[in-house]
């Protein structure tokens, strides 16, 4: 295997390539930075709660043990409730890409497909 | 319960469940002689689709496995549904709109386009086939209990029903390329699982005063005196002075007759009947709570289970988008959008099956605990009816739970199936459509013949290992491919062939149950070091072999970023350089059903 081969088939490198232009523009530049700007910390945000979820049953088994009604307890709540957050992280981060992410990818796809690059 | 009966209401119970599928599978061939198939599932929206995407990712696991984990370990258990279901989220944030964009449908597809490197292609592909194959063990697992339970038969007969049925299926081609007939298997499941949840939720609301234990007293004891023969070798681990009777051999022993057992654990050979008194606590194998205190507890059973836990989490968020069959349904939605809400429908499809095995788990801590002692929790949802209801509605009842494990069965293997016989037939054997015949039964034969030699992990647990491998071969390949512009095929290969090796290498003794059981809770459940290690590895080489940088990367990456349809619209670019033969799992649908992608 050559590097050549590893470079793929693409005409890389055309300056006027409208691919290469678009990468470098302002509305690329704007679309990743909130994309990983909601994607990085949401993701931070629910490895956090699901391991807080073990550490607390690890350190803090008495908590998890008080009873809320009947049988249930704190640590089955919060069990259940995993899949509740699950639900609602998935549910906010349908309304962001709807609201924040999908205008910007137009914008880039109009330009392209318009030829402005 | 009278096997006769059984039986045949089962065989019924099955029939009517394959009607069912036929006639959907026949609606939708009617839907798709008007235009292919694609567009057909385009135009019947996310909602059949998020129906299709559940209703093929419920597998043994879900409909059986999990009711069993629950009976054994409690609040525990509760991380595999919530994992399996969690797995979707980081699937839609990280991966399923940029690989849509790629225009790859398959892992190796992907790898192509992005790294442009045949013998990377070729490493993905080993890993494809051995997820694949992973994830099948248990499937057939499944069957074969289930039939077992039914009819008494052989373990390997259910698993061979299953095989034939699959491999109709797959000849014939109607099941698995028409998203309303998957559609259709995720109610059939929900109804098989909900209607004798619910039964039984009202019996037992309705009994003046359980007979069985309540969750209140301290651990579960024998009602009834009754005879135990496991079906593998399994450590008791008995609590109080216990009298049994046995026949066989434990503790290393040749035993025939009365033994007392002293609080400890106490080793019973796989095939010994052990009898246990009416009164008797029931002691648990080893892995399972020991008391209803302990169940009802986080972290509650077994042995590290802090550890074990956390490499559950690992495997199962990040290996869901590394499971060969998954990722092909996402390209039923026409846009980056519809894939979102599609997604979201399959949390909340998923959340509301979930909720009956794990229901089905506490009223298999009330009536079967029995199962504790003999080891086969798997067997929970199965044994439910006949222990709480008897007569005819247990008859009924049970029949519909083993038609619906038999559903889950069929479409989780024929979508694993066809993932793994596609990569075989066109990375691996030569040869097109005869190649995808013998590739079938290739695909088959290992799993069968590993699902005959062991049996010793639970379905869920099985299930696992093909997440772990997945997750620490696939996860950081995805991820970092379509998020990090450094990456190389050097650093790939590498990481996949560390992460994906040791993963494999930990999860295979494992599997077979050859380990002494302070390694068993480490190895089966490799992913939090094998997961980190992956992604170590790749990016270190990838810096290292910097010069080995695709040339049109910004190009490859923008494609899978920014636009919609952009991407998609255009084989002009993708079509040459992209799937090369691209004759692989979701493809070959596609060959039948018209060639056209759009």
């Amino acid at each position: 295997m050559s590097t050549a081969e590893s470079a793929g088939t693409a005409s890389s490198g055309r300056a006027s390539d409208p691919w290469t232009a678009a990468h470098a523009s302002a509305e690329f530049a704007t679309l990743r930075t909130r994309l990983r700007g909601f994607v990085f910390p949401m993701t931070a945000f629910f490895l956090v709660w699901y391991f807080l979820y073990v550490l607390l049953a690890a350190f803090a088994p008495h908590f998890m043990a008080i009873k809320v009604v009947g049988n249930v307890n704190i640590g089955l709540i919060f069990g259940l409730l995993q899949f509740v957050s699950t639900f609602a992280i998935t549910t906010i981060y349908v309304r962001f890409a709807n609201r924040y992410l999908d205008p910007v990818s137009n914008r880039i796809r109009e330009h392209v497909e318009g030829g402005s690059w | 319960m009278p096997q006769q009966a059984a039986f045949y209401v089962t065989i019924a119970a099955m029939v009517v469940v394959a009607a069912v599928t036929m006639l959907a599978g026949l609606y939708g061939a009617k839907m798709r002689s008007t235009s292919n198939f694609l567009d057909a599932a385009r135009t019947l929206g996310p909602r059949w689709n998020a129906a299709a995407i559940s209703g093929q990712y419920l597998s043994a696991a879900s409909f059986l496995g999990v009711a069993g984990l629950v009976l054994k370990g409690g609040v525990d258990a509760l991380w595999y549904p919530v994992g399996f279901t969690a797995g979707y989220v980081t699937l839609l944030l990280f991966v399923a709109a940029p690989l849509r964009r790629s225009g790859a449908y398959t892992l190796p597809d992907f790898v192509e386009v992005r790294l442009g490197s045949a013998r990377l292609r070729r490493i993905c592909t080993t890993f494809v086939i051995i997820v694949g194959w992973l994830y099948l063990v248990p499937q057939l697992q499944g069957a074969g209990l289930t039939l077992h339970e039914v009819t008494h038969q052989p373990k390997w007969v259910g698993a061979a029903v299953v095989m034939v049925i699959v491999t109709f299926n797959i000849y014939t081609g109607w099941m698995h390329s028409i998203t309303i007939v998957q559609a259709f298997q995720y109610w059939i499941k929900l109804t098989a699982l909900a209607v004798p949840v619910f039964v039984l939720l009202i019996h037992h609301a309705a009994e003046q005063q359980p007979p069985r234990s309540s969750l209140n007293a301290p651990s579960p004891a024998f009602t009834h005196g009754m005879d135990i023969t496991p079906d593998r070798d399994i450590v008791l681990n008995v609590t109080e002075p216990t009298t049994v009777k046995v026949i066989g051999t434990q503790d290393g022993h040749p035993t025939n007759g009365l033994v007392r057992w002293a609080p400890a654990e106490h080793k019973v050979t796989k095939g010994t009947m052990v009898h246990f008194e009416a009164g008797t606590r029931i002691p648990v194998i080893t892995d399972a709570a020991a008391d209803y205190g302990a169940w009802l507890r986080p972290l509650g059973a077994g042995k590290h289970p802090l550890l074990a836990t956390y490499s559950l989490i690992v495997a199962l968020l990040l290996g869901t988008m590394g499971l060969p069959h998954v990722l092909g349904r996402y390209y039923t939605d026409p846009d980056g959008s519809a894939a979102r809400r599609t997604t979201l429908l399959v949390l909340a499809l998923l959340g509301a099956f979930y909720l009956f095995p794990i229901v089905s788990g506490w009223l298999a801590r009330l009536y079967v605990p029995e199962l504790l002692a003999a080891g086969n929790t798997d067997a929970a949802l199965l044994e439910l009816p006949g222990a709480a209801l008897g007569k005819w509605p247990a008859l009924v009842l049970g029949g519909l739970i083993a038609a619906g494990a038999f559903a889950a069965f069929i479409s989780a293997a024929t979508g694993l199936v066809v993932s793994v016989a596609g990569v075989l037939s066109t990375d691996v054997l030569p040869g097109r459509l005869r190649g995808f015949r013998a590739a079938t039964i290739a695909a088959w034969s290992v799993p069968l013949a590993f699902m005959l030699a062991v049996s010793s992990l639970d379905l869920a647990q099985g299930v696992g290992l093909a997440f772990a491998v997945a997750a620490s071969t696939f996860c950081p390949l995805l991820v970092l491919g379509i998020w990090w512009r450094g990456l190389t095929d050097t650093g790939a290969a590498a990481g996949i062939l560390l992460g994906g090796g040791l993963a494999f290498a930990a999860v295979l003794p494992a599997a077979a149950g050859i380990l002494p059981p302070e390694w068993q809770a480490v190895l089966a459940q490799p992913a939090v070091f094998t997961v980190p290690l992956a992604f170590l590895t790749m990016v270190v080489v990838s810096r290292r072999t910097s010069d080995r940088v695709p040339g049109d990367v910004s190009r490859i990456l923008l494609r899978l970023h920014a636009p919609d349809r952009l991407g998609l619209s255009e084989d002009r670019d993708f079509g040459q350089s992209g799937p090369r033969a691209g004759l692989t799992a979701a493809a070959l649908p596609r060959m039948r059903g018209g060639r056209h992608r759009r």
